[in-house]
């Protein structure tokens, strides 16, 4: 078999390959819901895989000048302009984690206060003043300025209201780590930017494998943006335009047009995440608010039971984020270390293949 | 206090247990070397089992009005600061401790009304749920307390000692330099902040004498299993302070795409920000901040370095963001030296880094910081590299007007001077290319002068890239279709090499066995100058027959001519040139002076009955004075030679 049919093998099994792990990625078990930490994890697994045949196909063994030819000078460069918007969404992302991080840590305190027998009113209080920190926490609208929103939150704990210090203590801002007009979602809109799918002869060569890895990185970090909660999301597209009759991005597309549906949904209201966790606590926090707010010593038998069904829930969600979001957050690191590498690879490709610049 | 779980006594033989225990905890009492814990822990025994007694004593119902007595003391102190809009740590050492003793009642109650099992005695479930509400109420306070002193008492003010980074140096070197003279570009492009030294200097984040109300409050919280909202009051606060210690210091929050796309002349800055933030960072707010936090929550485990992450982490994130990026980088030679400043940061920074972050939670710091050292590293051997190609491929397509000294020369040499300053960190980075370059290097340096610092790495890469920027040169020369200018441009610019060598630091990596050939290569090419131009012109002026006393008046006539065009060929031609160092220029004029001065002298002398001729153009004195003119760098033609007034 002379390299010419040997590449398009390889290229057809990339594509395979793909189409394989994405359709694994959108029938996930029960516990692994879609955008849960532990999906979040496959995913991102689904994306090492992906790359680490990708860079096979297009740099092993293979001539570096061929790549500096049309259409690859264009091409290239072009994903390495993605993967480096890529990293930095990385970095906005695992910041992200920290702040579901610190849900995870108020949702101990609610824990600890709620878990109780007999639940008594300073219990309540305690798991109150939790849960209203926690929905803030949440719902930590990541828009730059977000200071002024949170004193708008009810906090009507204590006689002295709401202070600036109070709000000191426990307000943790996200957009302090980026730059003040950093946007995730204009920052996948310029990764979406500009991506043709190849056509006629150039469909069925190397640069269906490299659209197709863009395709790959671009749901990737999409995915992650609408899970966890990072700078300015407001106007992250719904829509890639991947055509349909690609038969490797059919389950791509599927995953991405459902996770567009919830994120469409929840857009209104203003929201968290979509990760699965955070969504689920949200809906705990607050029919655990409600009840809070209205128990008094010895309580409704009825609501402490559903109450205490709530916190054993709650428990559980705790126990998956307390396993799962710091190794997410080396995950999303090991991501990023290897799209650095992978950019370094092309560079030195690109260098390799081109004339000596004098 | 937990292990005090005694069940309310069903039988009255119950009764004869309690006592014997109460007898043995009293007996206990009295021995002596007892630790204060210790004696803590007997006089909450001896407390709760009189407790039980009495409500035995009692049977039931009336058994709790003791403690409903206590509650109800304790409650008024509690409930009476809810009203009050001032703070208790504001109002005064009795307050404060009144009220630390009211909540340690509270959870001393709490905890024997819990050690009594929970008969369906109504009282005791009331009672203690009255306490628990009280212990929530107080906790509340106590973290309000807390945040309200962590803010009121953050030291704002930046530490006297540390300059602002605009006041830093921060020059950049760019072609600019390549024009000023040795003095002032070895100042303008020192090293950013090498000299301004930071070693540890651990400062009081938080006032002295406010740390043990800390202390305090984190002891009643922690004892009352509030340990998890003290933390998250600390946490954010110190996080905050810590932010915006950060933010004075300017850096910019860019992304890594901002960094890539940056140009260099901010990107340089940025860099200096960075390296001096680092040591700011590390060695004094984070140093202090773990101090405090050993300070405030030592005892209570690995609470301590959770804490401590969760303060740090994301300044830190923030610091590695940027060093990623720049390690990321295209590698342009102008970047060389600030990498070289920031590679050496982080390598003096990283001792510290492991020591803050040594615990398990902290690995993935220790990790990221290492690796970012690394790329730090292969950043500095690729600009390394960058540089040495860009000297040697530079190319010329035309030749370098008057012969002087070629701008890379100069590039090349003031920016090679600099490298001394970090030859450490260079030989060790360049170690591993050693044995490439050093086969490159013609010139061996073995023998009773070759030394330590001439055989190390540094200094056989610094030899390879003058090697390169010789060879260089040479085919630079070979753009002048003039010979004798070929040789004046390797004079002039081997000369400057040789000179910058002599006078920089660069001595001791050179050796003197280098400047002695490197003399004598220049040198060459003075005396090859001085051939090719004037060797035919002086022989226009031999005496082609020795021993006959004078030429004809014709032949005479005709040597002074040829000898004149000869000449003003050379003076219209050479005047353009330039050598631009003065002691060389004096050498090669006295030099070719001697030589066609005095030919030309002669020349006349044997011939002196046609000293008066007209065709003598020019005397000797005019053919002395024109030579001056050579070399100025300003072409000059015969007509406009002030020097030349005819009498």
């Amino acid at each position: 078999m002379d390299t010419q049919e040997q590449e398009l093998e390889d290229i057809e099994l990339f594509q395979k390959h793909v189409s394989d792990r994405f359709t694994e990625l959108s029938s996930p078990p029960e516990d692994d819901a879609l955008l849960s930490v532990s999906w979040l994890h496959r995913l991102l697994d689904v994306f090492l895989c992906c790359e680490a045949e990708f860079e096979a196909i297009l740099i092993m063994d293979r001539d570096p000048s061929q790549l500096s030819k049309p259409p690859f000078d264009r091409l290239i460069p072009e994903f390495i302009e993605r993967a480096v918007k890529a990293l930095d969404i990385c970095n906005a992302v695992a910041n992200g984690v920290d702040s579901v991080r610190h849900c995870q840590k108020l949702s101990e305190i609610v824990i600890s206060a709620l878990d109780q027998n007999p639940l008594g009113d300073g219990h309540a209080k305690r798991a109150k003043k939790a849960l209203l920190m926690l929905l803030s926490a949440m719902n930590l609208d990541d828009k730059e300025g977000t200071h002024v929103k949170a004193t708008e939150r009810s906090w009507s704990f204590g006689r002295r209201g709401v202070n600036k210090e109070q709000i000191a203590g426990h307000f943790r801002s996200l957009s302090w780590q980026v730059a003040k007009n950093w946007s995730s979602a204009k920052q996948i809109q310029s990764m979406i930017y500009n991506l043709v799918a190849p056509r006629g002869a150039e469909a069925s060569g190397l640069p269906s494998p490299i659209y197709t890895m863009n395709v790959i990185m671009i749901f990737v970090m999409w995915a992650l943006v609408a899970a966890i909660p990072c700078q300015e999301r407001n106007g992250l597209p719904t829509h890639f335009p991947v055509p349909k009759q690609l038969n490797w991005a059919h389950s791509l597309i599927g995953l991405q047009e459902k996770i567009a549906d919830e994120w469409k949904k929840k857009e209104k209201k203003g929201m968290s995440g979509l990760l699965d966790e955070l969504q689920k606590m949200e809906k705990l926090a607050q029919s655990l608010i409600d009840f809070t707010d209205s128990f008094h010593f010895p309580g409704d038998a009825e609501k402490v039971k559903g109450a205490a069904a709530d916190v054993s829930e709650l428990k559980e969600i705790f126990g998956r984020m307390d396993q799962g979001l710091t190794p997410l957050q080396m995950h999303i690191r090991e991501v990023f270390h290897r799209i650095v590498r992978s950019r370094t690879e092309f560079l030195d490709v690109l260098e390799k293949g081109s004339a000596p610049v004098l | 206090m937990d292990e005090c779980q005694s069940a309310i006594p069903a039988h009255d033989g119950d009764l004869h247990v309690v006592a014997a225990a109460h007898h043995i905890v009293k007996a206990l009492g009295t021995t002596k070397n007892l630790s204060d814990d210790l004696r803590k822990i007997l006089i909450d025994l001896d407390a709760h089992l009189s407790l039980i007694t009495s409500n035995i004593d009692s049977k039931g119902g009336k058994g709790f009005v003791e403690v409903e007595e206590r509650l109800k003391r304790v409650e008024r102190k509690i409930v009476i600061w809810e009203s009050d809009r001032i703070m208790i740590w504001d109002s005064g050492p009795k307050e404060v401790s009144d009220y630390l003793e009211a909540v340690d009642e509270v959870q001393t109650l709490i905890d024997s009304l819990r050690g009594l099992s929970m008969n369906e005695n109504q009282k005791q479930k009331e009672l203690l749920h009255r306490a628990s509400s009280l212990l929530q109420m107080a906790m509340s306070r106590l973290e309000e307390e807390l945040i309200h002193m962590l803010v009121k008492h953050k030291q704002q003010s930046e530490p006297t000692y540390m300059p602002s980074p605009s006041s830093q140096r921060n020059v950049v070197y760019n072609e600019s330099v390549v024009s000023l003279d040795n003095e002032s570009a070895k100042e303008a492009s020192s090293k950013s902040s090498r000299s301004d030294e930071c070693g540890e200097y651990i400062v009081d984040l938080v006032p002295e004498h406010v740390i043990p109300d800390i202390k305090s409050i984190a002891k009643v919280m922690f004892a009352s299993d509030y340990g998890q909202e003290f933390c998250e009051a600390f946490i954010g606060v110190r996080k905050e302070a810590l932010e915006q210690h950060f933010d004075i210091l300017e850096n910019g929050k860019l992304s890594i795409e901002d960094v890539l796309k940056m140009e260099w002349c901010s990107l340089s800055t940025e860099m200096n920000k960075w390296i001096w933030s680092m040591k700011i960072i590390f060695r004094v707010y984070l140093m202090s901040e773990k101090r405090l936090c050993d300070q405030v929550l030592g005892e209570f485990g690995s609470v301590n370095s959770f804490c401590f992450l969760e303060i740090a982490k994301t300044t830190i994130l923030c610091l590695l963001n940027f060093g990623e990026a720049i390690a990321m980088g295209p590698q342009e030679p102008e970047k060389l030296l600030r990498l070289l400043d920031m590679y050496e940061t982080l390598a003096d920074l990283v001792l510290d880094i492991d020591a803050l972050f040594s615990e398990d939670g902290g690995s993935f710091v220790r990790l990221e910081f290492h690796k970012l050292l690394e790329g730090l590293a292969d950043s500095v051997k690729a600009a390394f590299n960058t540089f040495r190609v860009a000297v040697s491929s530079n190319v010329s397509l035309y030749p370098f007007p008057g012969g002087g000294v070629h701008p890379l020369s100069k590039y090349v040499m003031n920016y090679i001077s600099m490298f001394p300053d970090y030859s450490s960190t260079l030989n060790l980075l360049l170690e591993d290319q050693h044995s490439d370059v050093a086969s490159l290097v013609s010139e061996p340096q073995c023998g009773p002068t070759a030394s330590l610092s001439t055989s190390c790495p540094m200094a056989c890469h610094l030899r390879s890239i003058t090697s390169s920027l010789e060879s260089n040169l040479h085919k630079k020369s070979k753009l002048y279709k003039d010979e004798a200018l070929q040789h004046i441009f390797l004079m002039n610019n081997l000369h400057y090499m040789v000179q910058k060598v002599k006078g920089s630091e660069l001595r001791p990596f050179f050796g003197d066995e280098w400047i002695r050939k490197h003399n004598a290569k220049f040198q060459q090419h003075e005396m090859n100058y001085e051939r090719v131009t004037w060797s035919s012109v002086v022989l226009l002026l031999k005496d082609d027959n020795p021993g006959s006393s004078s030429l004809s008046k014709s032949a005479f006539k005709e040597k002074c001519k040829g000898f004149s065009i000869a000449f003003e060929e050379v003076y219209k031609n050479q005047t353009s040139w330039c050598i631009p160092d003065p002691q060389l220029r004096e050498d090669l004029r006295i030099s070719t002076s001697l030589k066609v001065v005095h030919a030309y002298r002669t020349f006349l002398g044997r011939n002196p009955a046609h000293v008066d001729d007209k065709c003598i153009k020019h005397t000797v004195e005019d053919v002395e004075k024109l030579l001056l003119d050579l070399f100025e760098g300003s072409p000059r033609s015969l007509r406009n030679s002030r020097r030349m007034m005819k009498t």
